[in-house]
């Protein structure tokens, strides 16, 4: 008898204590007031995986390539110019009457995919080339904490041959740049970019020019505001030739609506990454700088 | 006394499990309702729209909230997408649109006739972090089991403190026009 009492009351025990736990949310709402529906409506829910936009605001850091694309179905075009030399003086108006314009179209396929043109003055070169967002920075559920972007570029030297006489080929006229780049949006305000880059040329002006060549870039964008912010950039190459310099441009990102101006002071001339990774003489330390802009507008082509 | 004191426990007990049992079953929940939203000047018509609204309403109290991702907005133009979340929402600071409130004069008995009825929520909208208390009508409706929602309203910009910047002030209009749209199944 006293054994089935205290068997009873260890039954009851465990009821009491299993409804307790199942209505536990009750008590917080029925003794606590009402939980916030919020919290009711994210519970479980996972914060979703979002890839990381406008790391960069143009297609470009400066020179270089960032990781940003056209949107698909976006025509992006891009008119640039790279003026004389600062140091020419006020005869040239600080090379002001010596400009070089590059004339761009990027189309995008998809939103990670574009496929390129351009025509630059500067050694009549044209430029095929094509820009993959391999990897997307995410963040939520799945988060990756950078974005590998691929880029290659083949360039096409437009000028007469120096000696018609001989037997040129067209293939001497090419040349070609692939690089990953790699990027990461740190906060709001600050974007970095490192881009391993490889060059390989047909021909060469010297038995000494190399056909293959390495360098590694780094830029970056620091945000002013939400529409103005200060862009960096600088190629090293791995080596570096003695007669060369390595190209360091500074400059700011501008946006005013459906376009965006990117206004710099650069060492290299060239806007094609041939010229200006591997090809540059200027000297920042003696002063041959070029002024410079980029003024890309947006077409949406096809609608999403 | 000392016999007496664990039934009461238990009885205790039951009745709040039984209420929670009871309080739960009055949760209705969406979690795909459809928010669009147009801004109409003589200059440009701007649109966009997102399916991913969560919302949820307490049955028996009329209590009710909702919750949209700024960023799952999409419009027509990848650039106007790009400055809606950059420069005008700042949906990587505020990444959420919210309303939470009480419907005014709920009883669930009543509007459960299968008929649409005119309602109001009164409570608090958060748009780009900053809240205004608002008023919304729309109407509701009982259908197989589910609560059907659907409300126009407008949202001043200036009221959320979003800033337009003079270049494009002809292009977006100073009110935006929303519209929402949810089935809540129950939880």
């Amino acid at each position: 008898m006293h054994l089935f009492l205290v068997k009873t009351i260890q039954a009851y025990r465990l009821v009491v204590f299993f409804l307790a736990l199942t209505c536990a949310p009750s008590l917080h709402t029925g003794l606590l007031g009402q939980p916030d529906l919020l919290d009711v409506l994210n519970e479980g829910v996972d914060e979703p995986a979002l890839p990381v936009t406008a790391t960069f605001k143009d297609t470009r850091i400066v020179n270089g390539q960032s990781n940003e694309t056209p949107a698909g179905g976006v025509l992006h075009f891009v008119i640039a110019h790279r003026f004389g030399r600062i140091n020419e003086g006020a005869y040239a108006l600080w090379g002001l009457d010596n400009a070089t314009m590059r004339m761009a179209f990027d189309y995008g396929i998809t939103d990670r995919f574009s496929l390129g043109v351009a025509r630059n003055t500067l050694g009549k070169t044209y430029e095929g080339s094509l820009k993959a967002r391999l990897i997307r920075q995410k963040t939520g559920s799945q988060s990756f904490p950078f974005g590998v972007t691929w880029y290659s570029v083949a360039m096409c030297d437009g000028l007469r041959w120096e000696n018609p006489d001989r037997e040129n080929f067209f293939s001497s006229r090419l040349s070609y740049v692939h690089q990953l780049v790699l990027t990461r949006k740190w906060n709001e305000s600050l974007s970095l970019a490192l881009t391993p880059s490889y060059l390989h040329r047909n021909l060469v002006a010297t038995q000494q020019d190399e056909h293959d060549r390495w360098a590694v870039g780094v830029g970056g964008r620091y945000k002013i505001s939400s529409r103005f912010s200060l862009n960096a950039e600088y190629f090293a190459q791995i080596p570096k030739p003695t007669s060369l310099s390595n190209g360091l441009s500074l400059g700011v990102d501008i946006e005013t609506g459906g376009h965006v101006f990117q206004l710099h002071v650069t060492n290299a001339r060239a806007m094609f990454e041939r010229g200006f990774i591997f090809e540059t003489p200027g000297s920042w330390l003696k002063g041959d700088l070029y002024f410079g802009f980029n003024l890309s507008r947006v077409f949406t082509v096809r609608s999403r | 006394m000392q016999k007496k004191a664990p039934w009461t426990a238990f009885a205790l007990v039951l009745i709040l499990w039984s209420q929670h049992v009871e309080l739960s079953a009055q949760q209705f929940l969406a979690r795909n309702g459809e928010v669009s939203f147009t801004s109409s000047t003589p200059v440009e018509d701007i649109a966009a729209s997102s399916k991913q609204m969560s919302c949820i309403l307490d049955a028996s109290t009329g209590a009710f909230a909702f919750q949209i991702p700024i960023r799952s907005f999409h419009f027509e133009k990848a650039l106007m997408e790009e400055h809606f979340n950059e420069n005008y929402m700042e949906s990587a600071q505020f990444p959420n649109g919210i309303f939470k409130g009480n419907f005014v004069n709920w009883n669930a008995a009543t509007l459960k006739d299968g008929k649409p009825h005119p309602l109001e929520a009164r409570g608090e909208l958060t748009i780009h972090g900053v809240t205004v208390q608002r008023t919304i009508s729309g109407t509701i409706t009982w259908k197989d089991g589910k609560w059907v929602m659907q409300a126009q309203f407008k949202v001043p910009t200036a009221a959320h403190e979003i800033a337009i910047p003079d270049v494009v002030k002809e292009k977006i209009a100073k009110e935006i026009q929303v519209n929402v749209n949810a089935t809540l199944t129950a939880k």
